[in-house]
């Protein structure tokens, strides 16, 4: 099992190349490949599936900022940082959900540093919640304009056309009151 | 009226209509969709005007913030994609539940496991000491049999011996080979002495030989089986009245620690043997007795047990076999417990247990000198 596991890892270097050239396959290889050593890991310190995916996507996401953010060096092997970051991802939620956190969790320190990475991830995440649940209660048709504008960056002209405005004057002033509303929301929290 | 409405409503419009126009300008300008020349008037614009300017940073962090938004959504879309393509079902069969679950088990119940166990292992303990008591009890009692013979086997065999060499030196023809052997020692000047009831016990004849080696008949005044002593009564025409005791009987108890000495005869001479009071109870936890620390051979029984003021705390009585050093001496408080039950007037002049005695003070080759006549080889013949 090792042996085909591994082959399907890509190497290190590979996968920091391809996610700065925005590789989505170096990213595919890199999820698949690491997700099984998460997934056991969590299985057997009181978590389930989801757990995993949720704990596994955080730390891929944490990695993948770094690598993006231009200041990940190679100090040591992914699959360390990988295991240290879901790690600690972990038994901060364990502590937050106060469930009965198991003693091997907390008796071995973190095989390498990674609580500066993750708490500044955790920071983004919440400027990531926030976005997210102003978004949410934001409501159609603005959440639908301004995700087209912002997010897929459809022009005003695609977005007049597709919401049926007269002309992109409307459309703009739509887009307009709906930002500030989203804006309002957004700094409100 | 209507004029000012309309106006009212022209210019709110007119604020609006600027309003959107200068965000529109804002964002251009922050995605950089303005020309060189538009982006410094529009700079100069911000320096002057500190609303404008506070509204550019508000929109700044905006933007980023929707930007950092929008790149998180694609890549977590991205990964819940890449996700569906795992089988995370077989996956986490292989890797998880099996081994966990009795893992996970254990973890929370560990508590209740341990002191489940320590529990078991507690009553474990106390049964086996229990048992452990028990078993022990019933091997001492065999133990002390076994002993008795052992000790009587030896008796004999040397007593064989002794009598080889007496038979040659004396020439007596009363005097066939004497079955056993001990030590007794004067409780009176008349002629009443001390022994172990188990020296005596069954005896035909009962003859002692005193240092000299002048030997005397004697004859049982009293046994006390229960504590082992015996009580006999030089019976010859030839003895003569002993001058008075050297040493006293100690009443009270003696204390742990204590050295303490006997004299007995092991063989033809008297031998002592010297060691310390190691123990208030004698084999078995026995109140009747001491437990000392004194190499003795079969032949000592009966004999007495010193202390450096020269106090008789006990009567050598026995060893334990299966331990070094284990004697055991009988209190002295039980032989004038044993004598108490003779008639007093035949007793005449009695050890004494309350006046200072003698051999206080004097070296221990002086006090043996001084006690050496008043303790007695017993010859058996049965």
């Amino acid at each position: 099992m090792s042996n085909k596991l591994s082959s399907s890892v890509p190497t290190d270097r590979e996968v920091v190349l391809g996610i700065l050239n925005n590789s989505e396959d170096a990213l595919n290889r890199l999820y698949t490949g690491h997700f099984p050593m998460v997934l056991q890991f969590i299985l057997n310190n009181n978590g389930d599936e989801d757990d995993a995916k949720d704990v596994y996507q955080e730390t891929i996401i944490v990695l993948y900022n770094k690598i993006k953010s231009g200041d990940f060096e190679l100090t040591s092997k992914l699959k360390t940082y990988i295991y240290s970051v879901s790690r600690r991802i972990w038994l901060k939620k364990l502590s937050q959900q106060n469930k009965k956190t198991s003693n091997n969790l907390s008796e071995f320190e973190d095989v390498i540093a990674v609580e500066v990475d993750v708490e500044q991830h955790e920071e983004k995440d919440m400027q990531f919640e926030k976005m997210k649940t102003a978004m949410l209660s934001l409501g159609e048709p603005c959440k639908t304009i301004i995700q087209d504008f912002y997010m897929h960056n459809l022009s005003m002209q695609d977005i007049s056309e597709k919401f049926g405005y007269t002309n992109t004057d409307n459309a703009k002033t739509q887009k307009y009151k709906c930002l500030q509303r989203l804006k309002k929301l957004f700094f409100q929290n | 009226m209507p004029a000012t409405i309309k106006e009212a409503v022209f210019s709110k419009l007119m604020v609006m209509r600027n309003d959107i126009e200068l965000e529109n300008l804002i964002e251009d300008y922050l995605n950089g969709k303005l020309t060189p020349a538009e982006a410094q008037a529009f700079e100069q614009l911000r320096a002057n005007d500190q609303a404008i300017d506070h509204r550019v940073v508000a929109h700044k962090v905006f933007l980023d913030s929707i930007t950092a938004y929008a790149q998180q959504s694609s890549l977590q879309e991205q990964l819940d994609h890449i996700h569906e393509t795992i089988d995370v079902d077989t996956l986490s069969r292989k890797l998880g539940p099996h081994p966990s679950y009795i893992v996970n088990l254990w973890k929370q119940n560990k508590s209740a496991l341990a002191i489940a166990a320590s529990f078991i292992l507690l009553t474990c303990v106390s049964i086996y000491s229990v048992l452990h008591n028990t078993r022990q009890i019933g091997s001492y009692e065999m133990l002390s049999r076994k002993l008795g013979k052992i000790e009587n086997k030896q008796d004999s065999q040397n007593k064989l011996i002794r009598n080889i060499v007496s038979n040659s030196q004396s020439g007596k023809p009363v005097l066939s080979p004497a079955k056993y052997g001990g030590t007794g020692f004067a409780l009176t000047t008349n002629g009443y002495l001390v022994t172990n009831n188990h020296v005596i016990d069954k005896a035909d004849s009962i003859y002692v030989q005193d240092s000299k080696g002048a030997s005397y008949k004697v004859k049982v005044v009293a046994q006390f089986p229960e504590r082992d002593l015996a009580i006999l009564k030089i019976s010859d025409n030839s003895f003569s009245r002993l001058s008075s005791l050297p040493y006293k009987l100690k009443r009270n108890s003696a204390g742990m620690g204590e050295h303490v000495y006997t004299l007995g005869y092991p063989k033809d001479d008297a031998v002592l043997g010297e060691g310390y009071l190691s123990s208030k109870t004698g084999y078995g936890g026995d109140t009747l007795a001491y437990q000392v620390d004194i190499r003795v051979n079969p032949g000592n029984s009966g004999g007495p047990l010193l202390d450096n003021q020269g106090n008789v705390i006990g009567v050598i009585s026995a060893r334990e076999n299966e331990m070094d050093g284990a004697t055991y001496a009988i209190k002295s408080k039980y032989i004038m417990d044993a004598l108490g039950t003779i008639s007093q007037d035949s007793l005449g002049k009695i050890v004494k247990t309350k006046k200072r005695n003698v051999l206080q003070g004097l070296t221990r080759t002086r006090q043996i000198e001084k006690i050496q006549d008043y303790v007695f080889m017993i010859k058996v013949y049965n």
